[in-house]
C-alpha cells in the first residue's frame, strides 16, 4: 500500500475526512497502520499521518506491539459517544 | 512606551540575554514571532553531552522569562522596522498578530484544539503530524495559551453578501459534523434550505479550487446540510428567547429580507410581526421560483425557523400607511416589500389575451393553478433568471415549442449560466440578438410576435454593448403565448408621502444603516436595491436587524462595526502553499436534464453523504481557520474572539539584541538523499522530535508504515561542509546531536542497529569526546564515508551508496529501514531587512557579522545593536548561552552610555 509521496499539507488536511473511516475500521478491533491502510485503501504513509493525528487528539491510542514490529491502534471510547 | 533593551527572538540565546538584563534591572522588551517562547531548544529531546532533558532545563527559563517583572514579552509578534535615532536610541515598529484568543481568559485547556475542524502540518513537530488551526504550539508552551491561525477570510466566505461562513460549514461537513454545519449557517440566515437550492452561489465563483479541477459545490453542500437536518427535525429545536424586550418591530413583507430581519430581531427578544400582502409568506421564494428548483415545503420549513422564535406573520395584509402602523404600537418598522411590479415593454399588443408577465405567470403556477400549454408555442422575452424560469416552466406545462428572445448574446445574458444550460438541455430555443417590436393578434387574442434582429454597438454607460436594430431584419414568429420578463421594480407609491423614493421607485436609505429619513423606518432588500439575489436580500435583512436593534437601544448607528471580516486571503498565495495537487474531480452536477420534462419534481439530485464529504474534502482551507466557530462554542472560558485585529505598536529602546537563531538546512536541496520523496528519510530535528517525550508518534517509528525500525543510519554533514550547496561551514552540532540520537535510540530500541556515516567526528567540547566514545562502546557503528546517494526499495527500506574509506575507499552499499540526515545550521539573513539598507552587515556566510569578535563579542556594525547566539554563527547550547550573556553585558553598557548621554 505504498505509493508516491503527496504534499504533506494535502494529506494532513484529509485527516478530518478520513477520521470516521478509520474509526469505522477499528470497530472490528485494534489494527496496525498497514492493516488500516489495507482496509481504507490508502497508502500506509498517508494513513500514518491520519493515525498519528488522531492519536494526538485522543481519538485512538496504541495497543500491543506485534511480533512484526507494528503497534496496533484502537479507538478511544469517548464518554459522550 | 520605552524600554532599555529590545531582544529579538526568544530562543535560548534571547531568553538568556533578556533574563540577564532583567536581573540587572533593565526594562526589556522581548519580541517572539511564535506563540510561545523557547525557540528550538524546547523541541529537542535531550541535550548533549549530559543527556539532560531539554524540556526540563528549558521550561524554567521560559517561565522565568515570561514572568520576570522587568521583561515584557510580546509573543506572536514581529518586528517590522528598527530605526536608529540621532540620540543613539532606536525606534522600533512591532506588528502584533491577532491570536483570536483573549490571552487573559484562556486557560490552556485545549478544548478549542480538540474541536477545531482544520488540520495543518505541525511545524513544531517538523510536519510529521497534524496540528489544528486553533492550537497551543506544544505541551510545554509558555505562555500556554491557544492561538488561532487565520491567514485571512477564505474567498468563499468573504464574497457571501450575507456573511455565511461557507468555509466553516464545508469544514464541518468534511468532519461529519452535519448538525453543527446547519447551526453555523443558521447563524446568518434562517433560509438554509432555500439558499441551498436557489442561491446563485457567488461563493463558488470565488472558490480557489476553481482554478484546479473546478469549484466545490458549495451550494449543494448547504442543501445537503439542510436536507439532513430537516429530515431529522421537522421543526426547530429552539423556542423564543426567555428574555422578551418591551419593544415591538413591524416588518412589512415576508420575503427573504423581511424573514431574515424578523429572525434576528426576534432572536434578540423583540416582539416581531410580519405583515405580508400575499396569501402566504416567502415572497419570491414562494411565488417566483418554480418548485422544480425550490420545493415549497422547503420554504415552509425555513419559515418555521423564523416563527419558532415567536414571530407572528399576518398574511393578506397590505401595509400602505407606515405612520398608522407606528401608532398601532410598533417602535420600529422594516420595509422589505421587494420588487414586485413587472415592467412593461411599451410595445403594441401587450394587452392582448395571451400576453402575460412572468411574475404573474410563475405565481399562478406556484399557487397551484392548473395551466396547460399543450401544443402551444410560447415566446419568453428577456434574458434574466426569471425569463429562464418562465421558459422552463412553460416546457413543463407541455408547450410544443418554447422560444426565448433576448436582445443581446448569450455572453451578455444576466441569467446564471447553469440555468441557461439547463434550459437548453430541456429543449428551450434561444433567439439571441432578437427583440419583439409588436405582438399581433386576432379578435383580441395573440397570434404572433413580430421581432427584429439586433446587433451590438458601442458600449453604454454601464460598459455593456448596446444593441441596435438591424435594418430589414424583421421576422415573425407564430405564437400562442408570450411571457414578458423584462424586469421588475418596487411598488412604493404608498410610501411616497413619508419616505424619499428614488426615480427607479426604490426607497432611499442610508446604505450603511438602512435607516430612512424617518428614524423609526428602515428599509432593505429589493425595495432598496432593486431586483437582486436572494442572498443579497438576506444580507440586507441581517444588516437591518443589527441597526434596528441599535436604534431601539438608543445606540449610535453610524460607525457601528457590522459584519467585520478579516481581509480576503490571496488565492495565489493559497495555491503556492502546496508543491503538488492530487486531481480531485468535482462530483457531477446532479441535474436531471432531458428534453421536454413534465411535472415539477426537483431537477437537481441531492448529494449523498459520501459525495458531500468527498466534495468538502476538496476544500483547500484557504484562510486556514474555517470560521466554523466550534472553538467559540466550546471554549469554557469564552476566550475566543474572532473579531480580533492586528495591532501596530511603536517603541523607543536604548539598545537592541538580535537573537533570531538559525534555520535548518532544507534537506530537499540534496536530492540524491531523497528527503521529501522517500518516506523513511528524515532529518535530525525530526529524530529529536521522535525521541522527545512530547513526540508526534508513540515511539520511534518509521513514517512509511509505523514499524519500529531495526536498522537506522545517520548521514552526517548533510548541507554543511558542502560546497555543492554553497555552505562550506561546519555546523558544529550535527556530529554530537547524532551521537546523542545514537545513544538514545540504543536505549529506546535495544535491538536496533545504529550506523553513523561520517567524514570525521568533531567532538571538540568538554566531555564530547567521552560522549562519542560512549556511543561506540554502546554498539553504534561509525563508518567513515560520505553517502553518495540513497535509493528507496519497494518495501520503503533504503539503500545507501557510500565510499568506504576505512576499507580502501571502495564503493559500498548498505540497507537500512530509517535514515536520519544530520542537517546543518544556516543563517537567518532576513533580520537585515529590519534595518536601513546596508546598515546591519552580514559576514560572508550571511550570519550577522560581529565586527570585533575577539574583544567585543556580540558587537555588530550598528553601534547599540548586538547579536546573541546562533544568529552570528553555528553554536551549541552552552556556547549560545555564553554568547548571549556577553551580548547582554554589551547591551547594558550601551544602554548606560545612552542614558548618561541624556
Amino acid at each position: 500500500m505504498n505509493g508516491r509521496v503527496r504534499d504533506v499539507r494535502e494529506v494532513v488536511r484529509e485527516e478530518m475526512l478520513m477520521r470516521d473511516k478509520i474509526l469505522d475500521v477499528l470497530k472490528d478491533g485494534p489494527k496496525t497502520v498497514p492493516e488500516i491502510a489495507q482496509a481504507v485503501g490508502y497508502p500506509c504513509h498517508e494513513v500514518m499521518f491520519w493515525v498519528m493525528g488522531m492519536r494526538k487528539y485522543g481519538h485512538l491510542c496504541e495497543d500491543e506491539l506485534t511480533d512484526e514490529g507494528y503497534y496496533r491502534y484502537r479507538a478511544v471510547i469517548k464518554e459522550d459517544s | 512606551m520605552n524600554y532599555d533593551v529590545l531582544v529579538l527572538g526568544s530562543g535560548i540565546g534571547g531568553m538568556e540575554s533578556a533574563l540577564k538584563l532583567g536581573d540587572m534591572g533593565y526594562k526589556v522588551l522581548l519580541v517572539e514571532k511564535e506563540a510561545s517562547v523557547g525557540g528550538k531548544m524546547i523541541l529537542l529531546s535531550k541535550v548533549f553531552p549530559t543527556l539532560d532533558c531539554a524540556s526540563c532545563i528549558s521550561t524554567p527559563k521560559m517561565a522565568a522569562t515570561v514572568h520576570h517583572p522587568n521583561i515584557e514579552v510580546m509573543i506572536y509578534s514581529e518586528v517590522e522596522e528598527i530605526r536608529k535615532l540621532p540620540n543613539g536610541k532606536f525606534s522600533v515598529k512591532v506588528r502584533q498578530k491577532p491570536t483570536f484568543v483573549k490571552q487573559t481568559l484562556c486557560t490552556g485547556c485545549r478544548q478549542c484544539e480538540m474541536t477545531c475542524s482544520v488540520a495543518v502540518p505541525d511545524q513544531f513537530n517538523f510536519d510529521m503530524v497534524a496540528r489544528r488551526a486553533a492550537y497551543i504550539p506544544f505541551p510545554q508552551a509558555v505562555p500556554k495559551k491557544a492561538v488561532i491561525e487565520r491567514e485571512g477570510t477564505s474567498p468563499c466566505s468573504f464574497t457571501c453578501p450575507a456573511g455565511i461562513k461557507a468555509h466553516g460549514y464545508i469544514a464541518l461537513v468534511r468532519s461529519g459534523k452535519f448538525r453543527e454545519a446547519f447551526d453555523l449557517v443558521l447563524e446568518n440566515t434562517p433560509l438554509v434550505g432555500s439558499l441551498g437550492r436557489a442561491c446563485y452561489a457567488p461563493c463558488e465563483g470565488e472558490c480557489t479550487r476553481g482554478s484546479l479541477e473546478g469549484p466545490l459545490p458549495i451550494r449543494r453542500i448547504k442543501r445537503f446540510i439542510a436536507d439532513r437536518y430537516y429530515q431529522e427535525h421537522t421543526g426547530p429545536q429552539y423556542t423564543p428567547p426567555e428574555e422578551v424586550k418591551d419593544k415591538k418591530v413591524a416588518v412589512v413583507g415576508a420575503g427573504p429580507a423581511g424573514l431574515t430581519a424578523a429572525f434576528f430581531l426576534a432572536g434578540k427578544g423583540y416582539r416581531v410581526t410580519i405583515f405580508e400582502a400575499g396569501s402566504q409568506p416567502g415572497g419570491m421564494l414562494r411565488t417566483a421560483i418554480p418548485s422544480f428548483r425550490l420545493p415549497k415545503d422547503v420554504v415552509d420549513r425555513d419559515i418555521k425557523n423564523v416563527t419558532a422564535l415567536g414571530v407572528e406573520i399576518k398574511t393578506g395584509v397590505k401595509v400602505e400607511n407606515l405612520e398608522e402602523l407606528k401608532k398601532s404600537g410598533f417602535d420600529a418598522i422594516f420595509v422589505a416589500t421587494g420588487a414586485t411590479r413587472p415592467k412593461k415593454m411599451g410595445i403594441e399588443g401587450e394587452e392582448l389575451d395571451g400576453v402575460v408577465n412572468s411574475l404573474d405567470f410563475l405565481q399562478q403556477v406556484n399557487l397551484g393553478r392548473k395551466i396547460s400549454f399543450e401544443d402551444k408555442t410560447v415566446v419568453v422575452v428577456g434574458g434574466g433568471n426569471v425569463a429562464i424560469d418562465a421558459a422552463r416552466v412553460a416546457v413543463r406545462l407541455g408547450a410544443k415549442r418554447v422560444i426565448v428572445q433576448y436582445r443581446r448574446t448569450r455572453a451578455e445574458m444576466p441569467a446564471h449560466d447553469r440555468e441557461i444550460t439547463a434550459a437548453e438541455r430541456e429543449g428551450v430555443e434561444f433567439q439571441y440578438l432578437s427583440v419583439p417590436q409588436k405582438f399581433t393578434g386576432r379578435d383580441g387574442k395573440l397570434i404572433a410576435v413580430e421581432s427584429i434582429k439586433m446587433e451590438l454597438g458601442e458600449p453604454d454607460a454601464g460598459g455593456r454593448r448596446k444593441p441596435r436594430p438591424v435594418e430589414g431584419s424583421a421576422y415573425k414568429v407564430a405564437a400562442d403565448m408570450v411571457i414578458t420578463a423584462v424586469g421588475l421594480e418596487p411598488e412604493t407609491e404608498a410610501f411616497q408621502k413619508l419616505l424619499p423614493i428614488n426615480d427607479n421607485h426604490t426607497i432611499s436609505v442610508d446604505p450603511e444603516t438602512l435607516q430612512t429619513t424617518v428614524p423609526y423606518v428602515f428599509a432593505g432588500g429589493d425595495v432598496v436595491t432593486g431586483p437582486s439575489m436572494i442572498v443579497s436580500a438576506v444580507a440586507q435583512g441581517r444588516r437591518a436587524a443589527f441597526f434596528i436593534d441599535r436604534y431601539l437601544k438608543g445606540e449610535e448607528l453610524k460607525g457601528a462595526d457590522f459584519d467585520y471580516r478579516t481581509p480576503v486571503v490571496n488565492k495565489e498565495k493559497v495555491l503556492v502553499r502546496q508543491q503538488s495537487y492530487r486531481t480531485l474531480p468535482p462530483v457531477g452536477s446532479g441535474e436531471i436534464l432531458h428534453e421536454k420534462p413534465r411535472g415539477f419534481a426537483e431537477a437537481e439530485l441531492p448529494l449523498t453523504e459520501e459525495e458531500a464529504r468527498y466534495s468538502a474534502g476538496r476544500c483547500l482551507d484557504c484562510g486556514i481557520c474555517s470560521e466554523c466557530r466550534q472553538c467559540v462554542v466550546t471554549c469554557p472560558a469564552g476566550a475566543v474572539d474572532l473579531s480580533m485585529r492586528e495591532e501596530k505598536k511603536e517603541f523607543l529602546v536604548n539598545a537592541v539584541i538580535i537573537s533570531t537563531g538559525f534555520q535548518l538546512f532544507p534537506a530537499q536541496q540534496k536530492p540524491q538523499y531523497g528527503y521529501g520523496k522517500f518516506k523513511n528519510v528524515i532529518t535530525g530535528m525530526q529524530m529529536d522530535r521522535l525521541l522527545a517525550p512530547t513526540r508526534p508518534y508513540n515511539g520511534v517509528l518509521r513514517p512509511s508504515d509505523g514499524k519500529v525500525p531495526e536498522s537506522i543510519a545517520f548521514v552526517l554533514c548533510t548541507g554543511s561542509r558542502d560546497q555543492s550547496v554553497n555552505n562550506p561551514l561546519c555546523s558544529r552540532v550535527c556530529c554530537m546531536y547524532s551521537v546523542k540520537h545514537s545513544q538514545l535510540i540504543m536505549g529506546a530500541l535495544p535491538l536496533a542497529d545504529v550506523t553513523v556515516y561520517y567524514i570525521d567526528v568533531r567532538a571538540f567540547g568538554k566531555g564530547y569526546e567521552e560522549f562519542y566514545d560512549q556511543a561506540r562502546a554502546m554498539g553504534a557503528n561509525f563508518v567513515k564515508g560520505r553517502i553518495a546517494r540513497i535509493e528507496e526499495k519497494e518495501d520503503s527500506n533504503l539503500i545507501l551508496y557510500y565510499e568506504d574509506i576505512d576499507n580502501g575507499g571502495k564503493l559500498a552499499r548498505a540497507e537500512h529501514d530509517l535514515v536520519v540526515l544530520a542537517v546543518g545550521l544556516l543563517p537567518n539573513p532576513q533580520v537585515q531587512n529590519l534595518f536601513a539598507a546596508g546598515e546591519l552587515e552580514l559576514d560572508e556566510y550571511l550570519f550577522v557579522k560581529e565586527v570585533d569578535e575577539d574583544l567585543n563579542p556580540g558587537k555588530t556594525s550598528i553601534e547599540g545593536v548586538f547579536v546573541a547566539g546562533t544568529a552570528s554563527g553555528a553554536r551549541d547550547i552552552p556556547d549560545s548561552i555564553l554568547h548571549a550573556g556577553a551580548a547582554a553585558a554589551q547591551a547594558a553598557a550601551y544602554a548606560e552610555r545612552v542614558r548618561v548621554r541624556r
